[in-house]
């Protein structure tokens, strides 16, 4: 696990996570709010999900699985998952 | 050497005259490699040169093989797969007919029955074209 983001507070961890998907996905910041859909908002379909695989693997350096994305609805839903993936 | 070419088409789904892999010579989980002489009457030869498709399609039907090789030894029937999207392709240079390329392929992550590949091809050790493609897999 990277041991900058286990000292990060999951505050640091959710602005960090709104630059790289806004950037990558090139939708407005101000949209991904914890109750927005992740789907919707980033417009993604089932290829795009691949990229988010891989950006969260390099920006938080966490692995998710097909199976973590199946509670997945909002992107409050997203941060806890990274929560509980990083033990914070 | 794990798949020649007179049983390479055991392995992949594609015929004559659009099979763009000779031998499957190692293929693991995390890594395939093949190799293609290049004929000179090949379908995607012009001018003297194998195209940048063709040598796509060379990493793609790695892939295919390399995945129907591991299915195989697990007793299950090779799958079709189907090319979801290429990126970050970067083509350097392109071989010559009567040239015999290299293909590494390395399965980078998966999620549900898409998998995220890249893919190299060489040739005489030099890089030809590099690129990632999302494969599905039926």
């Amino acid at each position: 696990m990277n041991e900058t983001l286990v000292t990060m507070e999951l505050g640091e961890i959710i602005e960090d996570t709104r630059d790289f998907l806004s950037e990558e996905f090139e939708v407005d910041r101000n949209l991904i709010l914890p109750e927005n859909s992740l789907k919707d908002t980033l417009d993604l379909d089932s290829l795009d999900y691949v990229d988010l695989v891989v950006l969260i693997e390099e920006n938080l350096n966490i692995k998710v699985t097909g199976e973590d994305f199946k509670d997945i609805v909002t992107f409050g839903d997203f941060y806890q998952l990274v929560q509980k993936k990083l033990s914070l | 050497m794990i798949v020649t070419k007179e049983k390479i088409v055991d392995y992949i789904p594609h015929r004559s005259p659009f099979v763009m892999i000779d031998n499957l010579v190692s293929a693991r989980a995390d890594r395939f490699e093949s190799d293609f002489f290049i004929e000179e009457d090949n379908v995607l030869v012009h001018s003297g040169f194998f195209e940048e498709s063709g040598l796509i399609e060379n990493i793609a039907q790695t892939c295919a093989a390399g995945f129907g090789y591991l299915d195989h030894q697990k007793g299950a029937e090779p799958k079709i797969g189907f090319i979801g999207a290429i990126s970050k392709l970067e083509v350097f240079e392109l071989p010559l007919a009567h040239s015999k390329i290299n293909t590494i392929v390395t399965p980078t992550h998966q999620l549900g029955n898409i998998f995220l590949v890249k893919g190299e091809n060489y040739c005489n050790g030099r890089k030809l074209l590099e690129c990632e493609i999302k494969i599905v897999v039926t």
